[in-house]
């Protein structure tokens, strides 16, 4: 396959997606969505492999990271200036919307700001160390969220609880107290 | 940095897209290349160097 024909079959997959997703958010039908772009992916990187020609090279790569990094640092700004401008605009007006928006905001900036410092520190250093050390690290850090989240889910903190004959809020649950009758 | 791809690379006979071939790159790295807009990473320049028939020393001009 040639790089021109994997461009354009790239594209029309892409087309299709996007008008798979768009049918599939209509319809309230989100799983059609994600096991849409799980195809889609697999589908580009099995053409991608019978590609011949290069399809990046050194430079490519250069210019990418180049572009990553002033990304970042333009969204983060601009995060920062849209997510104070909403909050001084949730003073005025206390929408609860916005307060959801604002924490959209932070969140997706924070997010993105430690998925680069990761992969950053990745590339830094740990791409060069022995693979039976980085696994290890790896296989650490899995279990540790694991567990975290177990303890967390297991614990029944921020949960409703009965207690004569009353739902009572244990810590801070964010979803209503269960419509079920509390016989205890 | 300046160089003597394009010299070599048409004194051989070869154009930009054998060359890209040749040293495993895309035909537009080796536009920047000869233009000097690009510098090469050391086993990119071994290898245009090898695809020109030539050393890295005779072929950038540092």
């Amino acid at each position: 396959m040639t790089l021109k024909q994997f461009k354009i079959l790239k594209l029309s997959v892409v087309f299709i997606l996007a008008m798979i997703v768009g049918q599939a958010i209509v319809y309230h039908n989100y799983i059609i969505s994600v096991v849409a772009m799980a195809l889609a992916i697999m589908v580009i990187f099995y053409f991608r492999g019978r590609v011949k020609e290069v399809i990046a090279d050194e430079r490519d790569y250069e210019v990418g990271g180049r572009a990553a990094i002033l990304t970042i640092q333009v969204f983060s700004w601009l995060t920062v200036i849209l997510l104070f401008s909403l909050l001084v605009y949730y003073e005025a007006n206390p929408v609860p919307e916005i307060m959801t928006a604002v924490m959209v905001l932070a969140y997706s900036a924070c997010a993105l700001m430690v998925i680069y410092t990761l992969f950053f520190r990745y590339y830094n250093k740990i791409a060069f160390l022995e693979k039976k050390f980085f696994y290890l690290v790896a296989g650490f850090l899995i279990l540790l969220f694991v567990a975290v989240l177990g303890l967390r889910l297991i614990s029944g903190e921020d949960n409703w609880v009965c207690d004569g004959g009353r739902w009572i809020s244990h810590g801070h649950p964010d979803f209503p107290a269960p419509s079920a009758e509390c016989k205890k | 940095m300046k160089n003597r791809i394009k010299e070599l690379r048409i004194k051989l006979g070869i154009t930009q897209e054998e060359l890209a071939q040749q040293a495993g790159v895309r035909r537009e790295t080796i536009v920047f290349l000869e233009q000097g807009k690009y510098n090469p990473s050391l086993m990119l320049a071994h290898n245009v160097a090898r695809a020109l028939k030539t050393k890295i020393d005779e072929l950038f001009i540092f």
